[in-house]
């Protein structure tokens, strides 16, 4: 670094961002109590650390746009890893291309702030920033993941991994404990890196294994397990040390703030909500099935269809292509059939307790002029029960033992270094305001989320 | 298609520095995917809307003043609305911005040297000769905008490469719908399928 560009440092307010994704708010006030995490726990008391929401549904696709736009899905476009696309039965990934906004480091580049983003969720294609931008886990190659494309030479020399491999994790915990200890050490080296060798106002950098982590061993820290929870917690303690690795390059100037987008919590039933709307009758699946039943396949007698997670659409008229029920009462009596028979029927098949703790019709969600594009109701799960989308399972849940851990809505969490947080409940999408706040640049006025401090 | 969401594209900038050249280029992009454009331009409307106007700095402020309410009401009826004007004053550019709403700041960015070489209309040569009063660049200050939503460097970029710079921010902006493909080949998009199904997320 110049001398020029330290004083700059010095003078500016900078910010870094701490993605750990998937980290509850729960589990870490655990840790600490443990004296799993260190680190943190030295940092700990220099600022606010708070239990907050995510965004419904919460998974990382929907919930790190919130946090990178300030708004609802209605405003930014993306409800899912998975969705339609308008006006067929084809699905699409929706990437970086489908978000409608603009996004917190687009602005931050746009007061002339030098920004670095590393690996956040639905950041490929690499969109232009004043600075380097890393697309997330949905990159398919080091080439096409970086802005500016000369920066891929760097990342290779660094021996950067985009993601884990999640199909090496599913075959042992072994391999899935390999695998993410690899994407971390490449994580850590390339955060510091960067950190060192450039110039930056706004750091962000996102850290994909905890999700994985949690994913393939959650359930083995939960119970204990005497040869996998010890090796489950010398992860989380690389990444205590990374935190304090970050911590200890920083000056006064700099605030850091560590969050995450969900909870996680043990798994305990996948739920296959199309095989509940098939029995019940609203879904028609083709007499002949193809190996892996797609959107597509579904019959055009259909009056509804799901999917990834908990997301149920009605096959609407005017809307979709064989839409059935009409617009106006028909669909409001079907949502409304849907809602109250999910929250009676959808039940544990060992307990009999509710497995669905609220059915949101969208309006109740998300507000703004891509709304005709949610789905029509959502599904908010009881902690444990992962809904899922998949078609033509033959039974309304499953056990198995390689995805172990899965989402949960009210334990994500947020530390901010310096700052108290003013307010006294608040989700993801409050943060970016909030980054904007702290970096003295205005908050454009279509953002949802509000200043925390 | 969802319908069409109205914006102004405001292009700023010294004469000569390419303002009616990148916004006659977008046009045609525009109008290529089916969208309703209408340009207003500084050449144009002072034949007609603004004809009494001259360039003192109440006219010019007046101009810009009766092209904005156009612009304005063009937006929200769901018009792509370019206007192209030097408009050199940032409190003024704030007003339209304030005034029309979904409002996209286009800077085009050109050194007064390369203007005054380029002179396609021969002004500079009569500014410089002293021949016309309160010329920008020369004898009149331009302000820069501070935070445009675009900027553009006509002096090293061509005419193409600006203008998919700017198609491609009014995408992420989400004033125009994402053109398919290119993101993922065939190969990697099922990879990538493959990558979420393993994680349980489709």
């Amino acid at each position: 670094m110049s001398l020029f560009s330290r004083f700059r440092a010095k003078r500016k307010p900078r910010v870094v961002v701490i993605g750990l994704d998937g980290t509850p708010y729960t589990f870490v006030r655990r840790a600490l109590e443990l004296g799993r995490m260190p680190n943190f726990a030295r940092m700990l008391g220099e600022g606010a650390f708070r239990r907050m929401n995510s965004v419904h549904p919460c998974v990382s696709s929907v919930a790190w746009s919130c946090y990178m736009t300030g708004k609802n899905p209605a405003k930014h476009g993306i409800y899912g890893f998975i969705d339609r696309k308008p006006g067929t039965y084809d699905t699409t990934i929706p990437t970086s291309r489908a978000m409608r906004s603009e996004t917190l480091w687009e602005i931050l580049s746009r007061a002339g702030k030098r920004v670095i983003v590393m690996n956040v969720p639905v950041t490929y294609p690499p969109r232009q920033v004043n600075g380097v931008l890393i697309g997330g886990f949905l990159s398919p190659t080091i080439e096409k993941a970086v802005y500016p494309p000369g920066e891929a030479e760097t990342l290779k020399r660094l021996k950067y991994i985009i993601d884990a491999d999640p199909w090496a994790a599913r075959q042992s915990k072994d391999k899935a404990l390999a695998e993410v200890n690899a994407a971390l050490e490449s994580r850590e080296r390339t955060l510091l890196h960067y950190m060192d060798n450039e110039e930056w106002d706004f750091l962000q950098c996102h850290v994909m294994e905890t999700d994985r982590l949690y994913h393939f061993l959650w359930k083995q820290m939960a119970t204990d397990d005497s040869v996998y929870a010890p090796r489950f917690w010398q992860v989380i303690a690389q990444i205590d040390a990374l935190l304090g690795e970050v911590y200890d390059r920083l000056d006064e100037n700099t605030t850091m703030i560590v969050m995450s987008d969900h909870g996680f919590c043990t798994l305990k039933y996948e739920v296959y909500i199309n095989h509940w709307l098939a029995r019940r009758g609203w879904l028609v699946l083709p007499e002949e099935r193809p190996q892996r039943l797609q959107l597509a396949d579904v019959g055009p007698r259909s009056l509804a269809y799901s999917l990834d997670p908990g997301r149920i659409f009605i096959n609407l008229r005017g809307r979709e292509p064989a839409g059935q029920v009409a617009p106006g009462a028909e669909y409001e009596a079907l949502r409304d059939e849907i809602a109250s028979a999910a929250m009676e029927e959808l039940r544990d098949p060992e307990t009999g307790v509710p497995m669905i703790a609220h059915v949101f019709r969208r309006e109740e969600l998300y507000h703004g002029p891509l709304l005709d594009q949610a789905a029509d109701l959502i599904l908010a799960p009881v902690d444990g029960y992962d809904l899922k989308g998949a078609m033509g399972k033959e039974t309304l849940t499953f056990q198995g033992d390689e995805l172990v851990g899965m989402h949960t809505y009210d334990d994500a969490m947020l530390w901010i270094r310096g700052q108290s947080i003013a307010v006294e409940s608040f989700s993801v999408t409050d943060v970016m305001p909030t980054v904007l706040h702290l970096m003295g640049v205005p908050v454009p006025g279509d953002v949802d989320g509000r200043v925390l401090l | 298609m969802a319908e069409q969401k109205g914006f102004t594209l405001w292009f700023t900038g010294l004469s000569g520095s390419g303002k009616t050249t990148l916004a006659k280029a977008v046009e045609r992009e525009l109008r290529q995917r089916g969208l309703k454009v209408e340009r207003l331009d500084g050449d144009i409307v002072r034949q007609s809307l603004t004809r009494d106007l001259g360039f003192s700095k109440e006219d010019r402020d007046k101009n810009i003043e009766r092209v904005t309410f156009v612009a304005k009401l063009l937006t929200r009826n769901g018009v792509a609305t370019l206007c192209s004007f030097i408009s050199p004053y940032r409190e003024v550019r704030a007003r339209s911005r304030a005034e029309i709403g979904n409002f996209v700041e286009v800077y085009c960015d050109c050194p007064l040297e390369t203007c005054i070489e380029r002179d396609v209309k021969g002004l500079y040569k009569k500014a410089l000769n002293g021949e016309i009063e309160n010329f920008t660049g020369v004898s009149d200050p331009y302000e820069p905008p501070e935070n445009p939503e675009i900027v553009v460097h006509t002096d090293r970029e061509t005419v193409e490469e600006s203008t998919a710079i700017i198609l491609r921010r009014l995408t992420e902006l989400g004033y125009l719908e994402a053109e398919a493909g290119e993101v993922y080949s065939e190969e990697e998009e099922t990879a990538v399928e493959e990558r979420l199904r393993a994680l349980g997320y489709i």
